[in-house]
């Protein structure tokens, strides 16, 4: 098990630096789409209709990898004051259970979302055109995403490794 | 016992939720009280797109949405809201009340929908706040606030207007910091949401008489005995009357609030903008369903 | 047993150390899941709670705020407010404070402020001989102006939960002369303690020190006319100016300071996804929860156990504020606010109280509780940046604290604080 976690952790890694390229480029982009909005509406007095739905669309994806990479990096944002003054085994019996409650919410959000996007794939969205399930793309790939780096924290606490990355992120508060 | 649940975005004592409700007490008496309706307005549910979905998935029960939101579903539902195609709300009524309605409706059926019922909406007309439009031209590169809507989108384009589509909770503050130089609403909408303290001039174009529609889930249709179904879609029809007349009331009240509040109301020559609006026909009515339905609405005297 | 399902697993899922955004969403999953729902509606609840265009301003202006920082504004900043106080008594710590005012006019995170003029501040305040809890407590303090003085991106979350109808551009407004008044009590508070301590002043540094400085962080103080001004007339929305921020922070970092350099800029970038993906997941999950509470109407209930405690406005407002710093120990800024607006602001509505009022003392009250342990961001930041334990902090804040709650009591109960420059502007 652990040579195997060592021969995919590079493969994982590099999942998740893409997730976070990917992230940053979307919120660039997103940062271009509005401030041309703005141009259009006040300079040009031309107000872009794609602009709005395309953005939020980029920032589905924005927050659907970034969320993932959080999971794999341990982006807490939670309460861990209860399980910080457990013994031991206790933390990992509760860190193994909210991971693999957090793998099968993953698979839950992937599988939902499909059945989604097949229902809705007859509407049309308004202005960008496209079928109506595109919509739900990011949480597909999301909920696949974050189930994965789940189960490899999970297998990690398990087999007793350190956690793939420990980065310490400031909330946005 | 059940209850069932029924989705609106409008606010308490808006008659459309007061219409549902009523119908529900119809219903309520018609079963010997086994079957309940519960609104759950004030879009708690979420928006007309959610609630929509929800109502296919079977999630509620009941739902009340304009046609606009349907436009990308059923496509029938966009003749109704083109401009200025109905002649008058006794048109409108004639229309929705025959035959065409009732075909329009069946078309919701497969997209796991049950259309029970057209409710009124009124006429939507423009509203500024500096420059009043008193003739068409004086739309010319006005910022006009649009539902997300590729129909509507279109229509302001070919009023010669820049169509700036934003959500509804932004319109007020962007009215009022000049982001937008005005919106077009219903005389209700333009009272309950304020804007009539920040956008005087009310023009009346009343370009769209689009109405509201009230749908059931198939889901919890199919639930329904023969006759349960024949105790509904009587209760929807009966329910419609009472709509008329609270909407009337409506109507007349929120005139008269924006009217005492100093608002400027103009009236214009609707043959020009109405003329106008050929581009939005031409792109919008393109199979030869919707050619037919047009047709058939037109001719109807 | 809805509701117990609901509201039990959530706590029992926050207790274990689950990241609250899927606390949220496994809750309602199996609350859908026992009530027999179709599951899909968590999803499409989630997918529709992260299709707002205003939740946009809250990675934007963390992704401002850090290029400030890196880009050289926000030290310019601080250099101008030394120039400005620091001859009065306690000199430092009044700094300290302006500087958080002035940063907090350009930036909306607490966390950024406490970072960024403790960063630069508590050292200098550690050298020149003023305690180190001293200067931490200020700084944490401090930093929660950030929030109130606009732009903030709090104000915005608080409009998103409060279903979209609380207008920003009127929240902005509201919360500047509360985050004017919380200055004043703070600068009143970090006077006196440092006349207890017997702490220095500086010596004036001369008209034309303190008129170079200003040229020099003119461009940052810019910023706030522009984002202030470019709202107020039009130009653009509130949601939008947190994109004219990012572009013209970046503009002002390249073009006039040259400070930013392309890794400064990727770590920028990257640091403002980390940030923030985890926040907004926050508010796609609980709008899935909220749409279950609504469904539940769980607001009722709520409504009626507060009425049957009492219905004098008075002491609602109180019992509100008791449960919100209890609340802020415990939860982080984002997340209590997303949660516990929609549950409370149909409360207050109730009993009459303005929603652009109400937000201003959410914010505060979150503000105030991300100083208060077990979870408090800026107080451990602070703590961190100045080199000191928690308890070494909690041990001489109690003043603060006193100024802070002091603030809070005047803004709840005169709403006018709130409400008076909103309306003048209209
Ligand atoms: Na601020
Ligand atoms: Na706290």
């Amino acid at each position: 098990m652990r040579n195997f976690m060592l021969a995919i952790k590079p493969i994982l890694g590099g999942l998740s630096r893409l997730s976070l390229y990917i992230s940053g480029i979307g919120m660039i982009a997103m940062t271009l789409i509005v401030g041309w909005q703005v141009f259009g509406r006040y300079i040009l007095n031309d107000s872009p209709s794609w602009s709005e739905p395309l953005s939020l669309y980029l920032m589905s994806w924005f927050i659907m990898l970034g969320a993932a990479v959080g999971v794999r990096e341990s982006v807490h944002l939670g309460l861990d004051i209860v399980r910080y003054v457990m013994p031991p085994a206790i933390q990992k019996a509760m860190d193994l259970l909210s991971l693999g409650l957090i793998v099968l919410f993953g698979i839950g959000m992937a599988y939902y979302s499909t059945l989604l996007a097949k229902g809705t794939w007859s509407a049309t969205i308004p202005v960008l055109g496209w079928p109506g399930g595109t919509d739900f793309f990011p949480m597909i790939v999301g909920g696949i995403m974050i189930s994965l780096f789940a189960l490899e924290r999970f297998v990690d606490v398990a087999i007793g490794e350190e956690i793939a990355a420990d980065v310490l992120v400031q909330e946005a508060a | 016992q059940v209850t069932l649940r029924s989705a609106d975005i409008h606010p308490d004592g808006y008659p459309t939720v007061d219409a549902v409700k009523y119908m529900g007490e119809l219903i309520s008496q018609r079963t010997n009280g086994r079957i309940k309706i519960q609104v759950m307005n004030n879009s708690v549910l979420g928006g007309e797109k959610d609630t929509i979905e929800q109502t296919r998935f079977g999630v509620i029960d009941l739902n009340r949405v304009n046609a606009a939101p349907f436009n990308n579903l059923v496509p029938q539902t966009t003749v109704l809201g083109l401009p200025f195609l109905f002649r008058s709300t006794e048109h409108m009524h004639k229309v929705v009340d025959g035959p065409i309605g009732d075909e329009i409706l069946k078309a919701f059926e497969p997209h796991g929908l049950i259309g029970l019922a057209y409710y009124d909406s009124g006429a939507r007309s423009f509203y500024t706040t500096k420059k009043p439009i008193t003739k068409l031209a004086d739309l010319k590169g006005m910022k006009i606030r649009v539902q997300q809507s590729d129909l509507w989108i279109a229509m302001m384009q070919a009023f010669g207007a820049n169509p700036t589509p934003m959500p509804m909770g932004e319109v007020y503050s962007s009215l009022e910091t000049g982001v937008v130089d005005g919106a077009e609403n219903n005389w209700p909408s333009y009272e309950s949401a304020r804007h009539y303290e920040i956008a005087k001039n009310y023009t009346l174009t009343e370009h769209s008489l689009n109405p509201e529609i009230l749908v059931m889930s198939k889901i919890s249709w199919d639930k329904l005995t023969p006759e349960d179904q024949k105790i509904f879609r009587q209760a929807a029809k009966d329910s419609v009357v009472k709509m008329r007349e609270l909407w009337t009331a409506r109507e007349k009240s929120s005139e008269a609030k924006v009217r005492a509040a100093g608002a400027n109301i103009i009236k214009v020559n609707k043959d020009e903008f109405s003329a106008a609006m050929k581009p939005v026909y031409d792109k919008f009515v393109t199979d030869a369903k919707q050619k037919a339905l047009l047709e058939q609405i037109q001719a109807v005297k | 047993m809805a509701y117990a399902i609901l509201f039990g697993s959530f706590t029992f899922l926050m207790l274990i150390g689950m990241p609250i955004a899927f606390c949220l969403g496994i809750a309602s999953f199996a609350t859908v899941l026992y009530m027999g729902l179709p599951p899909i509606v968590v999803f499409q609840q989630l997918n529709s709670g992260m299709n707002v265009f205003a939740m946009m301003a809250i990675p934007f202006f963390i992704f401002a705020g850090d290029l400030m920082v890196r880009g050289g504004i926000a030290h310019r900043l601080i250099r101008f407010a030394a120039g400005l106080v620091g001859h009065m008594r306690g000199g430092l710590g009044q700094v300290n404070v302006v500087a958080s005012t002035l940063f907090g006019g350009i930036s909306g995170s607490a966390v950024a402020d406490a970072s960024a003029v403790g960063g630069l501040m508590i050292p200098q305040m550690a050298a020149r001989g003023y305690d180190r809890d001293y200067a931490v407590n200020v700084t944490a303090n401090a930093a929660i102006i950030a929030l109130m003085i606009p732009p903030s991106h709090n104000m915005i979350l608080y409009s998103i939960a409060a279903g979209g109808n609380v207008s920003v551009a009127d929240l902005f407004t509201a919360g500047i002369i509360p985050g004017l008044l919380l200055a004043g009590a703070l600068m009143i508070t970090a006077w006196w303690v440092a006349v207890e301590r017997g702490y220095p002043a500086d010596p004036f540094p001369g008209f034309a020190r303190i008129g170079y400085y200003f040229l020099a962080s003119l461009p940052g103080i810019l910023l706030i006319a522009i984002i202030f001004g470019g709202v107020r007339s039009g130009v653009f929305t509130a949601t939008e100016s947190s994109c004219i921020a990012v572009l013209y922070a970046f503009l002002v970092a390249m073009l006039v300071y040259r400070e930013l350099n392309w890794d400064g800029f990727v770590e920028a970038v990257m640091g403002a996804v980390r940030t923030t993906a985890m926040v907004l997941l926050v508010i796609g999950t609980a709008a899935a929860f909220g749409w279950l509470m609504a469904f539940l109407q769980v607001q009722t209930l709520i409504i009626a156990a507060i009425s049957a405690v009492s219905d004098n406005p008075i002491i609602v407002l109180l019992m509100i504020n008791v449960i919100l710093l209890v609340l802020g120990t415990f939860m982080d800024m984002a997340p209590m606010v997303i949660i516990s607006t929609p549950i409370l602001l149909p409360v207050v509505k109730a009993f009459g109280i303005d929603p652009v009022h109400f937000g201003v003392i959410m914010i505060l009250n979150a503000g105030i509780g991300l100083n208060t342990p077990p979870v408090g961001t800026v107080l451990f930041v602070s703590c961190a940046v100045g080199g000191i334990t928690i308890r070494e902090a909690m041990r001489t804040i109690w003043p603060f604290f006193g100024a802070s709650i002091a603030v809070l009591l005047l803004v709840t109960y005169i709403p006018a604080l709130s409400l008076w420059l909103p309306n003048v502007f209209k």
